[in-house]
């Protein structure tokens, strides 16, 4: 049974520890998770927790100490140095500074993924637009980033961390910037990409998010995995 | 890989740290150029070289009146003596071919020859070249046992090689050709340098495009690639104006040093071409290589 859901998982964490260099404290100690294809999970913790290092060791920005991490059943302690971008080509990221390109607006913000990793154009001219829809921004691919609202500015990010349809979303703290009533518009556009498919994993600090969307939650405390939970709630619920 | 996108990129990083693309673009000019003058000054030295020493010949002097020399006495020498030096050197073994030259002949050569500077033939009269013995040898090196024999001979006023005088003007070339390429190479570490700074600057300035790039999975070449095409292209500039320069400096310098001092064998155009070529492939390779490691040292991947 364990075996099959590993087989199923589209990341597994196996006793994963991490140890950064520079300091004594493990950012994350013998974690054990397996999120399964087209789960949404919410991952909560203080900061200092461990919950940016786990979506980095996904991303392969950071290698673990000890212990592997599978993504897409690969082993990426054995993926090759330059086959890292094609990993990255099947996760999207979504950040609580949207990392927006100032002098592009939105569409060219969007086609930027596509371009960098060799689109074609006639491709791009499809693509984009319809995912510019799916994310509430219709009529505003024109727009400049510094003439739209954080929360809209928020939108072109998932927009073009989505566009090129990734197996994996995360999402590093996406309504950390936005106010509460924005931040529900843009939990219901992570929860549309989730729908057609695609892992979304969320690292917050949102109570009220984490406990109104009632999805699986993995606590981090100190680097450990304290909690992990199907349909969870921020706070102590136990 | 789509080329608008990559050139479009290009264009913003040279547009943006245009200061430095400029000063770099004048650093890989004059580099490329010195370079360039150095092969130019080269390749004329070699040419010259095999022109002249198919054609060097050490003149024997005959004793004239004028001849300040001892063992002339302020003779002229005689008929007999000219008889014996000639029967002399021509049964050296070194000797290859053996030419009397009279007064008359030599002032002519000597006209032909400096053809191009008017006022140094003019201040010259016939008879101030005396007779002499035009001799070819088998092997130039053994100059010194031929001027032995022909200095020990009466009615012998001086002995000259012209494969020293030639070597004192080659040596003046060679100091020229590499004070050109030593003052390259400098240029070349300056170069090298900027291209450094100007990549760097240009990867601090672009590290938000640069980030997302990686984020979202282009390849490594692909995020390199603008970088290396940029000082590429700063490289290309730069050696254009490098055969700007090296066109005038044949039409300037070494076509009016061939007016004045007669080089004969003259610089061809296939020359400075192949030249120019060569100067503008090692700008552009030197540029790119140059942003290739400096990448490798600022650019995370």
């Amino acid at each position: 049974m364990v075996l099959n859901r590993r087989d199923a998982a589209v990341i597994h964490f196996d006793n994963v520890t991490k140890v950064y260099s520079s300091q004594t404290r493990p950012a994350l100690q013998h974690v054990n998770v397996a999120i399964e294809k087209g789960e949404f999970l919410f991952l909560v913790g203080p900061s200092g927790s461990g919950k940016s290092t786990f979506l980095r060791l996904i991303l392969k920005e950071e290698r673990p100490s000890q212990g592997h991490v599978h993504v897409a059943g690969k082993d990426l302690s054995r993926l090759s140095n330059w086959k890292v971008p094609h990993l990255r080509r099947r996760i999207g990221c979504v950040f609580q500074d949207f990392r927006l390109l100032p002098n592009k607006n939105v569409f060219e913000n969007v086609a930027f993924a596509l371009e960098v990793i060799g689109k074609p154009r006639r491709f791009i001219g499809k693509v984009v637009p319809e995912v510019i829809d799916l994310v509430g921004l219709e009529g505003k691919a024109h727009r400049m980033p510094d003439e739209l609202s954080g929360g809209e500015q928020q939108r072109v990010a998932i927009a073009r961390a989505f566009v090129n349809r990734p197996m994996i979303l995360l999402a590093d703290e996406p309504t950390g910037n936005i106010d509460p009533a924005t931040s529900i518009g843009i939990m219901k556009v992570l929860d549309r990409i989730n729908r057609t498919g695609t892992t979304v994993v969320m690292a917050t600090h949102d109570a009220a998010i984490v406990d109104a969307f009632r999805k699986r939650v993995v606590e981090l405390e100190d680097g450990r995995v304290v909690r992990d939970q199907s349909r969870g709630v921020y706070g102590q619920a136990y | 890989m789509r080329a608008q996108f990559v050139f479009q990129e290009i264009w913003i990083g040279l547009r943006r740290n245009l200061t430095m693309t400029i000063s770099l673009v004048i650093t890989v000019a004059i580099a490329m150029a010195l370079f360039g003058t150095g092969l130019l000054i080269k390749s004329q030295v070699d040419d010259s070289k095999s022109f002249w020493y198919d054609r060097i010949e050490v003149s024997v002097y005959l004793c004239a009146k004028t001849s300040t020399t001892q063992a002339c006495n302020k003779q002229d020498v005689t008929d007999q003596q000219r008889t014996a030096i000639e029967s002399q050197l021509k049964n050296l073994p070194q000797v290859a071919d053996l030419q009397y030259e009279n007064k008359k002949q030599a002032f002519d050569r000597f006209k032909e020859r400096f053809s191009g500077s008017p006022g140094f033939v003019e201040s010259t009269r016939e008879g101030d070249i005396p007779d002499s013995y035009r001799i070819k040898l088998k092997d130039p090196s053994k100059y010194e046992e031929v001027a032995k024999v022909a200095r020990g001979l009466a009615g012998v006023d001086q002995v000259i090689n012209e494969r020293e005088i030639l070597k004192r003007f080659f040596k003046i070339m060679d100091g020229l050709q590499w004070a050109a390429l030593l003052v390259a190479l400098i240029q070349v570490v300056a170069a090298v340098l900027l291209v450094g700074n100007t990549v760097r600057l240009s990867a601090f300035n672009r590290r938000r495009e640069t980030g997302i790039m990686r984020l979202v999975g282009a390849s490594n070449t692909y995020i390199q690639m603008p970088f290396i095409l940029e000082g590429a292209i700063a490289g290309l500039i730069g050696g254009l104006f490098a055969s700007v320069l090296l066109v005038f400096s044949k039409l300037m310098l070494i076509d009016r040093l061939a007016g004045n001092v007669e080089m004969v064998s003259q610089l061809g155009w296939g020359t400075v071409i192949a030249v120019i070529i060569v100067s503008i492939c090692f700008g552009v390779l030197l540029c790119a290589v140059a942003s290739f490691l400096t990448l490798r040292r600022y650019l995370r991947i």
